[in-house]
């Protein structure tokens, strides 16, 4: 059940969120005592306007704000694409920027998209793998797999891998390089689609002073 | 073995929750039927190629099976289609407007979750057979009102009229595909998807604001004054007065707080033709309830008749309205039977509820049974 008075926030856990507290700070929200070593898992902050924030894993964000238990999320393109959960997507924030990729051990680089065909893929995305696959019209075994997926080629149990990439450190690592770039993954600010109607007089001034920050920030940049 | 589980997606309705469904159904049949709408039951499943009327939005949906001919049957999704279908077989003749309404399980293969399942019900209304913004605000100013009168307080009912959107939209230089997606992307509101989209996109520039600022259009009638490009394209524009007519209706019947214009909303149904609408709450992470007017479906069955109505999903009211309090019960005890039967009907014709103790226990039993249940009283013919 959503609180009628608090807008209530969803924050990824990890190394998005640095850069969120800095953009909420811009935005003129409260964040004191919000900082990634901290322990609790819920901040409460009375007053206007009235603001509750949620420090979770950023694979459950989109969970919360779906159902409801959060009315705006923080969170990775990558977990969205993967989860394909009912939300809102606002506003494309830029930073904490990788890519989706599939990548094969290095002796194999000279490989063709069409040679992956009915070949095995160990993933943590599934979903994006599989819809990868499908829309180039190639069928793969999909192993999904929690973590160390470059380990499932080095040990045989898959050809290839879909991973994120961010500096590509991890590949080079484990000897594999990136074959094809499948999608960007940037942090965006997600929305219950119920909040965003009911809470409206709320959140929109919210998302535009983040839109205009953002764009800023872009000018910036440049 | 499977002989104590139900399939997946599926539940049972305990009393309480089974009594809190008929609370909801007798007030919705009881406010629509003062305002001339009558029931309509069709049947649970149809021939599919009944249910394909309805477009392909839920095809993926569909629980479908075989009769032993070889035909393809589909269990209903949605009700609408089935009222199409009803209407153009056997109301060609009546007199228009028809005002209908019904209360009826539905299916969908969807993945479960919490106010989510694969049968659910709905409780709606249908009038066929009008056009024009009167009709239109007679079913919303209604979808309100039952909304108020099973308690809710905090819910808004979304506002828009698809014409706006989809004349905007034929008049870009799009192919279909492209039309579609970008339809996808504002039902969604994946604002971001949706600008890249538009960049890529041969389409002009004002127009492209325009489609751009149309799923963050939320307000009052003010909101409309937001998309000045509108006034180019004969058909949106027409749509707009069309919406504004409706607006102002439903600032006559008194509805219009719960009321707000919201551009974003498409519907995901392929029928709709005009103003269409949907209902929240902001106890609930979900919507309440959806409808607008679906001009063209009723041709789809031989019957060119413009129809409009709403459904509302029961189990979700049900979440937010929660348990309705408990009434007072009279448990009645003795020993003569025949004065017991007697004396329960006496006070049953006054309207208390009354159940009769079968077993036949004494005074003293029966006292402490009352002290384990709620809400009962007891009533214990003695002797004399």
């Amino acid at each position: 059940m959503m609180s009628q008075e608090y807008l209530t926030i969803a924050l990824s856990k990890g190394t998005l969120l640095t850069p969120t507290l800095e953009l909420l700070t811009q935005a003129g929200l409260p964040v004191e005592g919000i900082h990634k070593d901290s322990r609790s898992m819920i901040f409460s902050f009375p007053g206007e306007p009235a603001i509750k924030y949620i420090i979770c894993r950023p694979t459950d964000v989109p969970a919360y704000v779906e159902h409801g238990a959060a009315d705006l999320g923080f969170v990775g393109k990558d977990v969205i694409a993967e989860q394909g959960r009912d939300v809102f997507e606002m506003v494309d924030l830029g930073y904490g920027g990788c890519h989706f990729a599939v990548a094969v051990p290095k002796e194999q680089e000279n490989l063709t998209l069409k040679e992956l065909n009915y070949r095995r893929v160990a993933t943590k995305f599934p979903v994006v793998a599989e819809r990868f696959f499908r829309e180039k019209g190639l069928q793969v075994e999909i192993i999904t797999l929690h973590g160390n997926i470059e380990l499932a080629p080095l040990m045989g149990l898959a050809d290839m891998i879909v991973d994120i990439v961010s500096s590509g450190r991890t590949l080079r690592e484990n000897n594999m390089v990136e074959l094809v770039h499948i999608m960007e993954s940037t942090t965006r600010l997600i929305c219950n689609r119920v909040s965003y109607r009911t809470k409206h007089e709320q959140i929109q001034p919210l998302i535009e002073k983040i839109q205009a920050l953002v764009k800023g920030g872009e000018k910036n940049a440049n | 073995m499977r002989s104590r589980e139900i399939p997946k997606g599926l539940r049972d309705l305990l009393p309480d929750e089974a009594k809190n469904r008929r609370n909801i159904e007798n007030k919705a049949a009881q406010l629509f039927h003062s305002f001339g709408y009558d029931e309509v039951v069709t049947p649970t499943f149809e021939f599919m190629d009944v249910i394909e009327k309805g477009g392909s939005t839920l095809r993926d949906k569909l629980f479908l099976f075989m009769d032993r001919e070889g035909g393809i049957l589909s269990l209903r999704p949605e009700m609408t289609v089935s009222i199409a279908r009803l209407a153009a077989t056997h109301l060609q003749d009546e007199p228009m407007p028809q005002r209908l309404f019904y209360s009826a399980n539905v299916f969908r293969h969807v993945q479960p979750q919490m106010a989510q399942y694969r049968e659910f019900w709905q409780l709606g209304i249908e009038m066929l057979g009008a056009s024009g913004a009167w009709a239109d605000a007679e079913v919303i100013s209604l979808a309100v009102m039952t909304l108020k009168e099973l308690g809710l307080e905090h819910f808004k009912v979304s506002l828009n009229q698809v014409g706006i959107f989809n004349s905007l939209l034929a008049e870009s230089s799009t192919n279909p595909n492209e039309r579609e997606q970008i339809r996808n992307l504002v039902e969604r509101k994946d604002l971001v998807e949706l600008s890249r989209l538009l960049e890529r996109l041969p389409i002009h520039d004002d127009l492209k604001e325009t489609i751009a600022r149309l799923p963050v259009l939320h307000g009052d009638m003010e909101v409309l004054n937001q998309i000045p490009y509108v006034e180019n394209n004969r058909a949106a524009s027409q749509a707009v007065e069309e919406l504004i007519k409706v607006y102002e209706a439903l600032q006559i019947y008194g509805v219009s707080d719960h009321v707000v214009i919201d551009m974003g909303v498409l519907r995901g149904l392929d029928y709709y033709t005009g103003v269409v609408f949907e209902g929240y709450s902001p106890e609930l992470g979900y919507g309440l309830l959806g409808g607008g007017r679906y001009d063209n479906l009723l041709s789809q069955f031989g019957y060119d008749c413009p129809a409009t109505g709403f459904a509302i999903g029961m189990d979700r009211l049900a979440l937010v309205l929660g348990q309705q309090e408990q009434e007072q019960r009279y448990l009645l005890g003795g020993k003569n039977l025949e004065k017991m039967v007697r004396e329960a009907s006496k006070l049953r014709d006054k309207g208390i509820i009354v159940e009769i103790d079968i077993e036949g226990n004494s005074q003293e039993v029966l006292e402490q049974k009352i002290k384990e249940k709620t809400g009962y009283s007891l009533l214990y013919l003695g002797n004399e």
